[in-house]
């Protein structure tokens, strides 16, 4: 998931498992060519790995690719998507807690990127899945506050509240509010119980798409308490041209 | 970690600077210990000379201004070598980066050091490093190939992906540094994209090698 450079030629690694949630360990001579790890223990790899007790942390003993998602590697925005998707997988394990369900869906996840035409669809079912999976799935078939049936109109979603709001609860309260179109809302509730394949082959309107990705990103921020980092750059890359420094590569 | 906490029966002005040994990086409390311990022994005179030269670093040093290295004065020594071909920017991930390129003597160009890479989960994006100085340098017509060093893992590709997309309309012709197997490795053990990328470079046996930067 992360690592950092220690030492001579050492990495720290932080390594999200099956069975025991995230693991930090270390690669000793990681950084050196003719290392026997190195290669193996980018970021965003699927591996089998050996781990040897140490003192304070584990040494990786021994490693081998499952798979290195190669594809990630030489397309710019599955990149970013990989490593928004596994920046929220981290976020949602702890060290030493066992959560299967969420490591088979990252690994899924990062398989299906791999192939997907449609990177960022396939980022959105992955952040409904992980909410599902977590026990915050989103209300989104009457109002959240009064349990009203919601009309096919626009509406607002609230973090705090876990859900749409209609138009009469939305009035008062300090809740952060999140605009939620008839056809946003739509698109929420098919992330549900969507598959991959299925959230590939659907075409959403661009405002409905973008409206979504908003709200379920105000959702995950407010679930997690955090910001998630890796957004500013997966923002960027998606922009068309890249809007940062646009005055510097205009030809001419 | 508190000066009491590594040290805690060591005289104050040697815990200072056990202290300020263990903040640099790689070395742990007992190094610190080690260290510290070596230069109270160390003749006055040697010691002097290390604290002069720790602080001349600090006072002469600075970003040279064409390609951000390390350097003197505001120019660092490739840019200040007037045969050095300004055709052709390396660009590398930091300043060792160029000191172990320059240590092949098989690159006569000149270098653009970003200071960083660019790492989405660590919050690090393209306006943490120095991307628009080197877009600063491609105007004009002066620069003919950008040659993208940075390291061939995920955060050094998509850096490298990044500059690429920024660099294409410029006209400019971009490359990076090959990948393959490393010399003295074993073939077991490589990775599976180690591997596949040796065998799509793969060179043949019965044509000469073409000199370093010859089209």
């Amino acid at each position: 998931m992360r690592q950092r450079d220690i030492g001579e030629a050492d990495r720290l690694l932080w390594v999200i498992t099956p069975d025991r949630g995230i693991v930090r360990c270390t690669a000793r001579g990681a950084r050196k060519p003719a290392s026997k790890l190195g290669g193996h223990i980018d970021l965003l790899r699927h591996v089998t790995l050996s781990l040897r007790s140490g003192r304070s942390l584990d040494h990786v003993s021994q490693v081998e690719t499952i798979s290195g998602f190669r594809e990630l590697r030489s397309d710019l925005v599955k990149a970013s998507v990989g490593s928004y998707v596994a920046e929220l997988a981290e976020r949602f394990s702890v060290e030493g807690g066992a959560n299967p369900p969420l490591f088979r869906l990252l690994v899924s996840a990062l398989g299906r990127l791999e192939s997907s035409a449609r990177p960022q669809s396939l980022a959105r079912c992955f952040e409904m899945r992980l909410l599902s999976l977590s026990g915050f799935l989103p209300e989104l078939e009457v109002c959240v506050e009064c349990g009203a049936r919601l009309a096919e109109s626009p509406h607002v979603f609230s973090s705090e509240r876990g859900g749409i709001l209609c138009p009469q609860c939305r009035v008062g309260g300090g809740d952060v509010l999140v605009p939620a179109g008839a056809g946003t809302i739509k698109f929420l509730r098919f992330l549900r119980t969507a598959d991959w394949d299925r959230v590939e082959r659907i075409g959403v309107p661009g405002e409905d798409f973008r409206q979504a990705g908003r709200v379920l990103r105000a959702y995950l921020r407010y679930v997690l308490d955090h910001s998630i980092r890796s957004t500013a750059f997966l923002d960027e890359v998606s922009r068309r041209p890249v809007s940062k420094f646009v005055d510097q590569v205009r030809p001419g | 970690m508190t000066t009491s906490g590594i040290a805690p029966s060591a005289a104050p002005p040697v815990a200072r600077l056990i202290e300020a040994f263990h903040r640099l990086p790689g070395i742990g409390p007992k190094g610190a210990q080690r260290l510290t311990y070596y230069l109270i022994r160390m003749p006055r005179q040697e010691a002097e000379e290390l604290a002069q030269a720790i602080l001349s670093v600090k006072d002469r040093i600075t970003l040279c201004r064409t390609c951000t290295n390390i350097g003197e004065g505001g120019e660092c020594v490739v840019c200040a070598d007037l045969t050095r071909d300004r055709s052709r920017i390396c660009v590398v991930e930091e300043p060792l980066d160029v000191a172990a390129i320059e240590r092949t003597r098989a690159f006569r160009g000149s270098y653009h050091v970003l200071h960083g890479v660019i790492s989405p989960v660590n919050g690090v994006g393209p306006e943490d490093l120095k991307v628009r100085e080197l877009l600063e340098r491609l105007k004009g017509d002066q620069v003919q190939e950008v040659i993208l060093a940075t390291n061939p893992n995920l955060e050094g590709e998509a850096t490298g992906m990044y500059l690429q997309r920024l660099i294409a309309p410029l006209g400019i012709r971009v490359s990076r540094l090959a990948r393959g197997l490393p010399s003295g490795s074993d073939l077991e053990y490589a990775d599976d994209a180690t591997l596949a990328h040796a065998l799509e470079a793969r060179t043949r046996l019965d044509e000469p090698r073409p000199e370093p930067g010859e089209e």
